[in-house]
């Protein structure tokens, strides 16, 4: 009697598949999954945020609210135009806007939770006429009036909470670090549809105050140009655009189709 | 966040180029040596036949623990995700069960035997799936090695 072991044949046990092949693959798929699953999430989300009353809004802000600014002359100023804007605007009777002015060299100026609308004097100083601050005021109020900024958070919520519970049933650390990468990605921002609808009510509103639409594309060639010289620090009015260009032809677009004025006088700004 | 980012993929391609490159050269080892020590027999079964004249018996082991690379254990965190075929641990234990016998053989010709009788093989997982810890993997082979007259085997 005599035994042998015979060689056994390889890739029974193995694929011979290339790993990478593999990688590619999953990976793609993981993130098309996760794409579609985000942007489902956050129309949910945006259709349902908007839909809190005004009032929670304003519970939810004092939590994120660290300081109180105290009164200006420049505060109460900005304040006037926003209080202006806003009725042209026909806000809710609930909902009122509280401009605070931060005394900072930031070129910035945002709308945040509650009706607060954040000035900075980098922004005003850079700022050729009133009626071009009155844009900037007039187009945060519109992000109020529309609920952005609650929709964005919700967004940003619903989209955490789906990540994170999406990073906890994956068995390993390291799917998890991928998934949650992908969700800092999805940061408090505004959409671009977001702010293409505040520029165009914050535009009507500014011509029903200022009786003209002058100094409106001084605002926006103002930020191209400031982007184009240094676009790491790009204010938070135009961040989200990849596309400014576009966002001036649209404006100039809703000038021409009302027929408004442009070219009128435009106000100065007061010494203050 | 880009840091992160850079970090992370750095890790990854590290893990792919030095992986693969060991595992090639682990495979071309694994062929030459199985090759070598073919003519060590092993045998699942638990006794040899009753008219082998057995002159000596002998208790051989092989051990190898083998971990993953960072891109294997990425892909397989991924294929976790929606299940199918682990083919990149797949290799990785097909490594290791290859090389354990081979120890275990390498053994019993040190013993003089030409035989093993009664292979077994045991996995032992050392991280046992805690996070943040290395995933390795160990595998024993072990079995009776079994000294015979010249006669009968070769």
């Amino acid at each position: 009697m005599r035994f042998e072991n015979p060689k056994i044949p390889e890739g029974i046990n193995t694929s011979p598949d290339h790993p990478l092949k593999e990688f590619v693959s999953l990976l793609g798929g993981v993130l098309l999954v996760i794409a579609i699953g985000v942007g489902v999430l956050s129309l949910m989300a945006e259709f349902l945020a908007a839909g809190i009353p005004f009032r929670y809004e304003t519970e939810l802000a004092r939590y994120f609210q660290n300081s109180t600014t105290e009164r200006s002359e420049i505060g109460d100023y900005l304040q006037e135009i926003a209080d202006r804007l806003a009725r042209a605007q026909s806000l809710p009777a609930d909902m009122r806007i509280n401009v605070h002015y931060a005394d900072e060299p930031v070129v910035n100026a945002f709308a945040t939770l509650g009706g607060h609308i954040v000035i900075y004097r980098g922004l005003i100083e850079k700022m050729p006429s009133e009626n071009a601050l009155a844009m900037v005021i007039s187009h945060e109020v519109a992000h109020i009036k529309h609920r952005d900024p609650i929709i964005a958070l919700g967004r940003g919520a619903v989209i955490g909470i789906a990540l994170a519970a999406l990073a906890g049933i994956s068995a390993e650390s390291i799917a998890e670090t991928v998934v949650g990468k992908a969700g800092l990605l999805t940061a408090l921002t505004f959409s671009r549809k977001q702010e293409g609808q505040a520029d165009a009510t914050a535009l009507a509103a500014l011509v029903s105050v200022y009786g003209h639409a002058a100094g409106v594309t001084d605002v926006f060639n103002l930020f191209t140009d400031m982007q184009n010289e240094n676009f790491v620090h790009m204010p938070e009015f135009l961040s989200t655009h990849p596309d400014p260009q576009r966002r001036i032809k649209s404006i100039e677009q809703q000038i021409l189709d009302h027929d408004w004025s442009a070219d009128k006088a435009t106000r100065p700004l007061p010494q203050l | 966040m880009t840091a992160d980012l850079i970090v992370f993929v750095v890790l990854l391609a590290l893990g792919y180029v030095f992986g693969q490159s060991v595992e090639r050269r682990h495979y071309r080892s694994i062929l030459r040596r199985e090759q070598e020590l073919q003519d060590v027999l092993t045998f699942s079964a638990k006794l040899p036949p009753q008219d082998l004249k057995v002159e000596g018996t002998n208790l051989v082991s092989g051990n190898v623990v083998v971990s993953v690379d960072y891109f294997k254990r990425f892909v397989a965190g991924l294929r976790a995700l929606v299940g199918g075929r682990m083919r990149t641990y797949e290799t990785l234990l097909d490594r290791a069960r290859r090389e354990a016998v081979l120890r275990m053989k390498q053994q019993a010709r040190q013993f003089g035997a030409d035989m093993i009788f009664n292979v077994k093989l045991e996995t032992a997982s050392i991280s046992k799936g805690a996070k943040d810890s290395i995933g390795s993997v160990e595998v024993y082979a072990y079995g009776t090695a079994i000294n015979t007259s010249d006669s009968f085997s070769r």
